[in-house]
């Protein structure tokens, strides 16, 4: 629903997406205060926060698209990133590569690993394709675990710091600012992807394929886009992911990770670019309070130290999962929109 | 003899299959839960074998109950997607709990099985892998017999044929399902005791068994019991013949990754497995 007083009188007014002069004001100042203000005065947690969520946003949006826009189930979504990491540390380490250089072949890299897992696509879906993702997953994961002194395997893969020039990002605040202006990019790029005819056609067979098809979609050819798209985001996460972690190693790609993009969508809504903002920033903020939380409790009760990070953390995903599927299945993007919705129509009740 | 507990976690998600439609990717977890309750049991509070046995079925009782009512219910009729999630969230906390409440390594069970060997035809087989095996084999048979030919199996095949049809014949669906979660997460439970007085009991370990187990569902075929014990074995042979032959010329870890190659050539080529009925939907 729009402020009230807005009327469209040009095409491009009807499709744009920030709609009236007050919304680009608190755009602009909302990313201004956000760069200039956060980015300077927040300390190092902040900013590892802040770094943690804009990494996982542009992977999410990738599933988003893929999951919420093309109704593919992939639960292997964190080995796209792998892939994109491991690809930006080996031309980064072994090649010398400069990064800007890297990031492109990781995308590129992980979008065909992507395209390739996604073949069984053509001819399954439903849990059957949830289950050949997960076994790409694991096969992934195995490729990098044994592959000897060219991805690390169990030792870990350095990974230089990106240069720009003269500027060497290695800092919290240097990632922060990068990582950013990606997201905004990302963001960019997939709130208009969606709108586009590719996106519209994702739509269509995400809702009914027959009649996608009916339609002259081509099925086999959207699917397989879907899925190149969706691991080319999650390559391109992976890049940033890759410097930023510093020391690249199997067990941050854990398969855990790739139920935690489902779950950023399901509490952020499904077939909704916004809604993976408040997934993602919502869950993962609330992870790194559990393990701050769970490292104090462990000094308190010594008894419970081992493992009481992880195991909480269990418990926590899975009952917010549970929660959000049993109680709200739209998501926070749906109880955003009618807040909203009923802010503008305040004080009449409709 | 892999195969045997693949086979035996594949007739867990199958059962649950057959009588509600949910894929349960908890299954991993159930296992090991049922083995941390069988050690608690057995262990921390020193109860007798048979005692222990009808304690875990009483535990697995509970379980479902509150499965049924608190995960399952609320979701009927809503897409996949998150029937997958649902049971991906009973997985996670469940992981979390024995954690929380078993923390540190492994434990080991109080020997309780004959643990000698004896050679059969030239190959020497141990007592207690036999024993599991002709468990895994009763039970197999046992609920082939269920299926066919008890009037509850009936109704449970019904159930899973088409719920609301199945309501208007008067069945009580709802409990139905709650009695295959009970059926279900008891074979979980027998199997993860099993597991438990052979490797020790370990959770992470089993957890990950539970998800190697998914490609003996699909190679054997959904809905197909037979098919689960099949695909199991199948998927067992299939890792150890990895191990033996492909792990010399690929630095090792076949074990981890050969079963999900097998799912994945299956899903390609034949996705409803070997046994199961083609109505998966082509697209």
């Amino acid at each position: 629903m729009r402020p009230c007083g807005t009327f469209d009188e040009r095409y491009g007014q009807d499709m744009a997406i920030v709609r009236t002069r007050f919304q680009w004001v608190m755009l602009i100042v909302g990313i201004g205060l956000f760069l200039g203000v956060y980015g300077q005065v927040s300390g190092y947690f902040m900013l590892c926060i802040a770094n943690t969520i804009g990494i996982t946003i542009i992977a999410a949006l990738g599933l988003q698209i893929l999951l919420g826009y093309c109704g593919q189930i992939s639960i292997g979504h964190m080995a796209f990133v792998a892939v994109g990491a491991y690809t930006t540390g080996m031309l980064t380490y072994h090649l010398g590569w400069p990064w800007i250089a890297a990031f492109p072949v990781a995308v590129v890299a992980s979008a065909l690993v992507g395209v390739a897992f996604g073949i069984p696509a053509l001819r399954i879906k439903g849990f059957y394709l949830a289950l050949s993702t997960m076994a790409a997953h694991f096969i992934i994961m195995w490729a990098i675990l044994h592959g000897g002194e060219i991805t690390g395997g169990a030792f870990g893969l350095p990974v230089p710091p990106p240069k720009f020039g003269a500027v060497v990002i290695n800092s919290e605040r240097a990632f922060f600012y990068l990582i950013m202006a990606f997201v905004l990019m990302m963001t960019f790029l997939a709130k208009n992807l969606v709108r586009t005819k590719l996106g519209r056609a994702f739509i269509a067979v995400r809702d009914n394929d027959v009649a996608a098809e009916f339609m002259g979609i081509n099925i086999v050819s959207h699917k397989l886009l879907a899925f190149g798209i969706a691991s080319g985001f999650a390559g391109a996460a992976g890049a940033l992911y890759a410097p930023y972690l510093g020391n690249l190693a199997v067990e941050q790609f854990a398969f855990i990770e790739s139920l935690w993009y489902i779950g950023y969508l399901i509490v952020g809504g499904m077939g909704s670019i916004t809604g993976v903002y408040f997934g993602v920033t919502s869950l993962v903020t609330l992870k790194h309070l559990i393990m701050v939380g769970s490292s104090e409790l462990a000094g308190i009760v010594p008894a419970l130290s081992s493992g009481i990070s992880a195991a909480l953390m269990q418990i926590f995903f899975g009952t917010v999962i549970a929660l959000f599927l049993i109680f709200e299945p739209l998501g926070l993007h749906h109880r955003w929109e009618t807040a909203k919705s009923s802010i503008r129509l305040w004080p009449f009740p409709y | 003899m892999i195969g045997a507990i693949y086979s035996l976690l594949a007739l867990g998600i199958v059962l649950i299959l057959k009588s509600s439609g949910v894929f349960n990717l908890a299954v991993g977890e159930f296992v090991a839960f049922g083995c941390y309750i069988g050690w608690a049991f057995a262990v921390q509070l020193g109860v007798p074998f048979p005692l222990m046995f009808a304690g875990l079925f009483v535990v697995a009782a509970l379980l479902a109950l509150g499965i049924e009512r608190g995960f399952m219910r609320p979701l009927i009729g809503q897409p996949v997607l998150s029937a997958i999630m649902i049971t991906i969230a009973l997985m996670q906390i469940l992981a979390g709990i024995i954690v929380l409440v078993w923390p540190g390594t492994n434990r080991v069970y109080p020997p309780l099985l004959p643990s000698g060997t004896f050679a059969f035809w030239g190959v020497t087989v141990s007592q207690e892998n036999l024993l599991i095996f002709l468990v895994c084999m009763g039970a197999f048979a046992l609920f082939v017999v269920f299926f066919q030919y008890t009037r509850i199996g009936l109704v449970m095949r019904a159930v899973s044929e088409d719920q609301q049809l199945a309501q208007s014949q008067g069945i009580k669906v709802t409990s139905i399902i709650s009695i295959a979660w009970f059926i279900a997460i008891a074979v979980a439970f027998i199997g993860g005791l099993f597991l438990g007085f052979r490797h020790g009991v370990n959770g992470p370990g089993l957890a990950a068994l539970g998800l190697k187990s998914f490609p003996a569902v699909i190679v054997g075929g959904m809905e197909s019991i037979p098919g689960a014990l099949i695909g199991g074995m199948l998927v067992g042979i299939s890792e150890t013949f990895g191990v033996g032959y492909v792990d010399k010329y690929v630095r090792g870890g076949m074990a981890e990754v050969m079963p999900f190659i097998v799912l994945l050539l299956v899903l390609i080529i034949r996705p409803y497995g070997l046994f199961g009925y083609k109505k998966i939907e082509r697209v």
